[in-house]
């Protein structure tokens, strides 16, 4: 195989994870005791051994992993979409019937990988060979690739043709069993990997997926290799870990806390703008508004970081802390932030005026840091950089979350305006019908759809809502 | 001449690499065996023997400045070619590198793959080494020995194709192939018997084979009609 397009940089090709554990089911057939029972195909006077049927294979799946046959059925047509085994009478068709048709097993050289992706050169050597042997009569879309290949790689199109003649002169060394097997085996391969148009491809991948690690073959470990290998697992060991079933807790908290906050979840009031061209809603949850949604006000109880993230939260907050003498926390806070976020030019004036009004001792705002933190920033305040009132950003930052947030949720200030919030009237269904719009119209995509809404006059925009 | 050498060197690498290919296929299935790991070796340093003397003799003409331009031209579609074999038979040898090693044979850790490949491949590799045949006993443990010595050429065909790359720079795109699409139709080479192997496993009858059997049930078929006649003239 010729080296294929190569990886996106910083990351190196792997197998995937699920092809590795397609490879292990396909060499635990092969167990001479417990593996797949084996016949043989008669072919007029060739006999050539090693065939299974596919009853055979379903079988051996539902006993092997204990499932039903149904889903051995499944596990049996994944293996022959992606190549592992293929179908003897009906080449192009790559799927698993549960009865006698005959099926081989793909070789290891062409087991689908992604950690050695099929070229474009042996594409080309592949559709030479089969023009040469069936005398120019090629498939559609084959004769299609072909002029494209011989326009993209010209320059190597006398090695092309070099290669697959010799190569068709290798193979007519074997005996003829042999030589039939491998021209089916390479098909499969090319049926897989350049799948005919209207035919699913296994190997396409999203976009961002693959990571994982990759490993090349290493005969020889040095004392490099070792050391390397050291140094990783030392590191690995080092990984703060969480049991699933604490992280699974947290999530289905989480989930529930935040699921009627979630527009594609739980509909949005008054209505998706999307659908009914109504903007309200987003007028409503515009960043400063002068009356929040009951929700929003809900979403400040759930975590501080969330109250100081919202700006209409913020204020509320500072007018909180204004009544409790305890303003200059919330302040400084948001001048570190300014800050770490600000434009480089501004470091040393901002740093001056943050140490003037907040740090400075008989400053006017002057804030409660314990003594460790103040020495240590003091000491590098002389070398002022942005990040250089990280540390007593923090201390302010715990010292409210634990002592002004709770106090601000349990006050009647919030309360009230819990009370105040209002929840948003549904847009109210029209008189006319032809003027109808579908109320709650996100309907949950995790849920099943239900034909409640009448559809004949809300035309495409209102049957996308349904359907 | 120089170009005439070149050509043949050329030739030869890419026979052997096209039998590699082949051999390298088999690996991991039903074929495979100590016997085609030691032919597998034999194969891979012909082919970089080949190889390295090709390497030698373009580098030298083509860092050679007093070329004619057609010439150039010439020798730099054969340089094209060639690394682009070279590049090929460096992708089979890693792939027999890591195929090797993920089926060893002296102490199995799984079974080998069942493909239905059950024939002697030492056809293959005759052609490869240009011999009229190839008879090999290779012992037990051949294979442990020899993966190594296929990761250690592995790294030093990945040299030879680096050196190349500094050496001489020919740009791809500036190299036309000669032969149009489709050009591999007008050569009767590989015509003949080869296309009658046809990929259709339910009748695999060969048009030689059923002209016997017509002939032969014609000969039978004359003789009782001969001998019908005598009996009727006797009687």
């Amino acid at each position: 195989m010729a080296a294929g397009p190569a990886p996106p940089p910083g990351r190196p090709r792997a197998q995937m994870p699920h092809l590795r554990k397609m490879e292990r089911v396909v060499v635990s057939m092969q167990d001479p005791d417990q593996g797949v029972k084996m016949r043989s195909q008669r072919l007029l006077v060739t006999v050539i051994p090693h065939a299974v049927t596919g009853s055979d294979v379903v079988q051996w799946l539902a006993q092997k992993f204990c499932v039903s046959e149904e889903e051995a059925l499944h596990l049996g047509t994944v293996l022959v979409q992606h190549g592992y085994i293929y179908p003897l009478r009906d080449p192009r068709s790559l799927m698993l019937r549960p009865d006698e048709t005959p099926y081989r097993f793909q070789t290891p050289y062409f087991w689908t990988s992604t950690l050695w992706p099929a070229a474009e050169l042996d594409y080309a050597i592949y559709l030479a060979k089969k023009n040469i042997r069936k005398r120019g009569t090629l498939v559609d879309y084959e004769k299609d690739c072909y002029d494209q290949l011989h326009k993209k790689i010209n320059h190597a199109w006398d090695l092309v043709l070099m290669q697959a003649r010799e190569q068709l002169r290798a193979a007519k060394q074997r005996r003829k069993g042999d030589r039939l097997v491998i021209a089916c085996q390479e098909q499969t391969y090319w049926l897989v990997n350049r799948p005919p148009p209207g035919a699913p491809n296994v190997l396409e991948q999203g976009p961002g997926r693959g990571s994982c690690a990759a490993s090349r073959v290493l005969m020889t470990k040095s004392a490099d290799f070792y050391k390397r290998e050291i140094e990783y697992f030392r590191k690995a060991l080092g990984r703060t870990r969480v049991k699933s079933s604490v992280c699974l807790e947290a999530y289905l908290s989480f989930c529930g806390q935040r699921g009627p906050h979630d527009p594609l979840v739980s509909g949005c009031l008054p209505s998706n703008p999307w659908i009914s061209d109504n903007d309200a809603y987003w007028v409503m949850n515009a960043p400063t508004v002068a009356a929040p949604t009951k929700l929003r006000v809900e979403r400040w109880g759930f975590s501080f970081r969330e109250l100081l993230e919202d700006p209409m939260g913020r204020a509320h907050f500072m007018d909180f802390l204004g009544k409790e003498f305890s303003g200059e926390n919330l302040s400084f806070w948001e001048a570190c932030e300014e800050l770490r976020y600000g434009t480089q030019a501004q470091v040393p004036t901002l740093v001056d005026a943050v140490y003037e009004q907040f740090l400075a001792p008989g400053a006017a705002r002057w804030v409660n840091i314990d003594s460790r933190t103040m020495e240590q920033t003091l000491e590098r305040l002389r070398q002022p950089h942005r990040y250089v009132l990280d540390d007593a950003q923090l201390h302010i930052y715990m010292l409210m979350k634990k002592d002004s947030y709770p106090r601000f949720l349990k006050s009647d200030m919030y309360k009230g305006l819990l009370a105040e919030a209002g929840i948003p009237l549904e847009t109210k269904r029209r008189v006319f019908p032809f003027t109808w719009r579908p109320r709650h119209s996100s309907p949950s995509p995790a849920l099943l759809p239900t034909p409640v809404e009448p559809t004949a006059a809300c035309g495409p925009g209102g049957g996308d809502g349904v359907a | 001449m120089a170009r005439e050498e070149c050509k043949a060197l050329l030739d030869g690498l890419n026979k052997t690499t096209a039998c590699y290919h082949h051999l390298v296929l088999t690996v991991g299935g039903s074929a495979d065996s100590q016997n085609l790991r030691q032919e597998l070796q034999k194969t891979r340093q012909k082919a970089q023997e080949l190889a390295v003397s090709a390497c030698a003799r373009l580098t030298a003409v083509l860092r050679d400045r007093s070329l004619a331009a057609d010439e150039r031209a010439e020798f730099e579609r054969l340089w094209v070619a060639f690394s682009g074999c070279l590049d090929l038979l460096e992708a089979d040898m890693r792939r027999a590198l890591e195929l090797g090693a993920a089926f060893p044979l002296h102490a199995p850790r799984r079974p080998l793959v069942r493909t239905g490949v059950a024939g002697a491949s030492s056809g293959v590799a005759a052609r490869a080494l240009s011999t009229r045949s190839l008879r090999l006993e290779a012992e037990g443990d051949f294979d442990v020995a020899d993966l190594r010595e296929l990761e250690r050429e592995v790294l030093q065909v990945g040299e030879m194709i680096d050196n190349m790359e500094m050496k001489v720079n020919v740009p791809r795109w500036t190299v036309q192939a000669r032969q149009a699409a489709g050009a591999e139709l007008l050569s009767t080479v590989s015509a003949g018997p080869s296309s009658v192997v046809s990929l259709q496993e339910r009748g695999g009858g060969c048009d030689p084979r059923k002209a016997l059997a017509a002939i032969l049930f014609g000969a039978v078929l004359l003789a009782a009609v001969a001998l019908a006649v005598c009996v009727a003239k006797l009687s």
